[in-house]
């Protein structure tokens, strides 16, 4: 192995020695830098040089440019035949200037493309919820349009796929809430209410968010890194050459197959969270089964039930709608996939419990 | 080329199955220093197939690979890191990653293996894409700006960041107008010359495998049907090899290249 690249001056002459290929030219890059020029003519001493190839010699000849516009004259000695070669080929693609790089943009600019792509960003969304909106109407006349299998394979990926998971934190979340709420319960010698709360949190509020939580990270995560990645291949384009819209193919039935999924999937996560709840009871109240049903009964309406599954088909339509659309908003770049899908689980989560406060509020206003 | 001349690759009885289906059965080949070697073959013949084991992405079935004097099928990652600095590799469709400039996509191989500073960084890889003729502008691009040519030659320009001594190309000429296609081909035996590369690459063109290639390897029927200069295989009598190499488009680069040579 060859010395690594070295140069030092003496007076109007430097001096390279050593390995000046691509991996060995750090420290002469850095030596070069520092040299204190002496007036007058400079000689360039590389007979030393061992090795060389394109990145070294580069260095050698900016750097004896960088020393002619100085109004030095520079001169080369010691080269030999392979290091002209190399200079030749440097010179022949006429480099001048520095190399170009992407425009940069002042503070104030990019406050008002920023705030410009915010605006644009909220029209495209709307204008995408309403294409979507008039694609399902039309589907809705003609149903046998609709991609059938597709609808399926979807429900099953993120229906029945979801279960395990769904499941077992609705379970704990209902050990948590009957623990949490027990001790204090149990002071009061309230116990027998332990039902009534995990009934009313369970059914109206916690199994539909938790359930549209955990979906819109799982599914509506995926329908975004499905549809992006389909964008950096082309292959979105290349259905739209086909004359299929991708709205037709790959959003309509995700949207469809969350909307029936969700509302199935709230009422597991509604019948395991109350499980949660008796086996939390039955353990530290020793509350059983029959006594808790038997309250549940009393405390639980109908309607309770139904508010809390009656939001989430909204929930879902949500979901699957800011999922596909970041899918869509994918430019190019695997880094972008990324970015959208995590915007689109960032976004979907908020959406969904800004919604869920929103149906709070009318709910207590009509008094449901 | 010196027949004595260094060995950088070579395979050995290399096989390679995809579940069940055998692509390559009893490869073995030899790359020399300072040669361009170009494997030709039917689509899905397997050279992209063999030039990924060429890389170290594959593991063969079975056989070996030995890259630059290393038996890379017994090496671990670790060990292959500095081999792996030291081969260039041009995939088929370029490969450039899509959240960099194409300036900064040409300077990671510089940027991640070396400390120089970050302008002659910049300086180094605006040299190499000039090189491969783009225009000086092109740097600022973002990939998916660029044709498919553009991203030929920007991916031929990263592979070429760190000079390195061994070369692989796959179709570097495919997708160029006829043009710059030629321009490819004087820029590789450019680079041959000047820096010492030595080169494999797959392509289907034949005129750049008469003008470039110092060696053809023709891959069919999952081995090697034959394997020799452009001159030697054009006027085999095997079959196979007969077939590839006198199709209409073979004669008419053939009869090119010999006019080229008498005038
Ligand atoms: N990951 C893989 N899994 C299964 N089969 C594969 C895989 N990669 C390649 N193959 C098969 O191996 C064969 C060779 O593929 P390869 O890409 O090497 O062909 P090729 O000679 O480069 O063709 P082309 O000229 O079209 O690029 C093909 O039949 C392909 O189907
Ligand atoms: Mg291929």
């Amino acid at each position: 192995m060859a010395r690594p690249a070295k140069a030092h001056a003496d007076g109007g002459l430097v001096f390279c020695d050593g390995d000046w290929s691509a991996l060995h030219v750090a420290t002469a890059e850095r030596q070069l830098k520092s040299i204190r020029l002496a007036p007058g003519e400079i000689k360039i001493d590389v007979s030393g040089v061992e090795r060389i190839d394109s990145s070294g010699a580069w260095l050698l000849s900016r750097t004896a440019r960088q020393w002619r516009s100085k109004a030095r004259t520079v001169d080369f000695v010691g080269t030999s035949e392979h290091i002209r070669q190399l200079f030749r080929l440097i010179a022949e693609q006429g480099i001048e200037g520095e190399p170009p790089r992407p425009a940069t943009h002042g503070f104030l600019e990019n406050l008002g493309r920023d705030s410009l792509n915010a605006a644009t960003e909220q029209l495209a969304f709307l204008s995408f919820i309403g294409n979507i909106t008039f694609s399902s109407l039309r589907i809705l006349l003609t149903p046998a349009r609709l991609r059938w299998s597709q609808v399926v394979t979807d429900a099953e990926e993120s229906g029945f796929d979801a279960l395990p998971i769904v499941g077992l934190l609705a379970f704990l979340i209902g050990v948590v809430i009957a623990y949490q709420g027990g001790v204090v319960l149990i002071q009061y010698g309230a116990g027998i209410f332990i039902a009534d709360l995990v009934g009313l949190a369970m059914l109206r509020e916690l199994a539909p968010l938790i359930t549209a939580i955990i979906v819109a990270g799982r599914t509506g995560s995926a329908y975004t890194a499905q549809i992006g990645t389909m964008m950096v291949t082309e292959e979105v384009d290349a259905l739209r050459t086909m004359g299929i819209t991708p709205i037709d193919l790959l959003v309509l039935p995700k949207l469809f197959a969350l909307v029936v999924m969700l509302p199935l999937l709230t009422v597991f996560a509604d019948l395991m969270g109350l499980l949660g709840g008796m086996a939390m009871a039955s353990s530290m109240l020793d509350m059983s089964f029959q006594n808790f049903v038997d309250r549940l009964g009393q405390s639980v309406r109908l309607q309770d039930f139904l508010v809390g599954v009656g939001k989430a088909p909204v929930f879902a339509a949500i979901i699957a709608s800011v999922g596909c659309y970041q899918g869509f908003r994918v430019t190019g770049s695997a880094e972008s996939v990324g970015k959208q899908t995590t915007l689109s689980v960032v976004q979907s989560i908020f959406l969904v419990i800004v919604v869920d406060a929103v149906f709070s509020i009318v709910f207590s206003a009509l008094d449901i | 080329m010196a027949e004595n001349a260094e060995i950088v690759v070579e395979l050995r009885d290399v096989v390679t199955r995809f579940d069940e289906k055998l692509v390559h059965d009893g490869i073995s080949l030899q790359v020399r220093r300072g040669e361009v070697l170009a494997v030709v073959g039917g689509s899905g013949s397997g050279k992209s197939t063999l030039l990924r084991e060429m890389v170290m992405l594959l593991q063969p079935t079975a056989g070996s690979v030995t890259v630059l004097g290393r038996d890379v099928t017994a090496a671990s990652e670790i060990e292959l890191l500095p081999l792996r600095r030291r081969l260039g590799v041009m995939f088929q469709d370029g490969a450039l990653f899509g959240g960099q400039t194409v300036l900064e996509n040409t300077g990671v191989p510089l940027r991640e293996h070396t400390e120089l500073s970050g302008d002659l960084i910049d300086e180094i890889a605006q040299l190499k894409l000039l090189l491969t003729g783009l225009e000086p502008s092109v740097g600022a691009l973002w990939p998916n700006q660029l044709s498919g040519g553009m991203r030929k030659r920007a991916a031929l320009a990263r592979a070429l960041a760190l000079d390195p001594e061994l070369l692989f190309l796959d179709e570097p000429s495919s997708g160029l107008d006829p043009i710059s296609a030629d321009g490819l081909d004087d820029l590789i035996l450019q680079l041959k010359e000047l820096l010492g590369l030595t080169i494999v690459m797959v392509t289907h063109d034949m005129d750049s495998l008469w003008r470039v290639a110092d060696r053809v390897v023709l891959l069919g029927d999952k081995r090697i049907l034959g394997a020799g200069t452009m001159t030697e295989l054009s006027r085999s009598v095997t079959p196979g090899i007969g077939k590839f190499f006198s199709g209409p488009r073979a004669r008419v680069a053939a009869r090119e290249h010999n006019q080229g040579a008498s005038l």
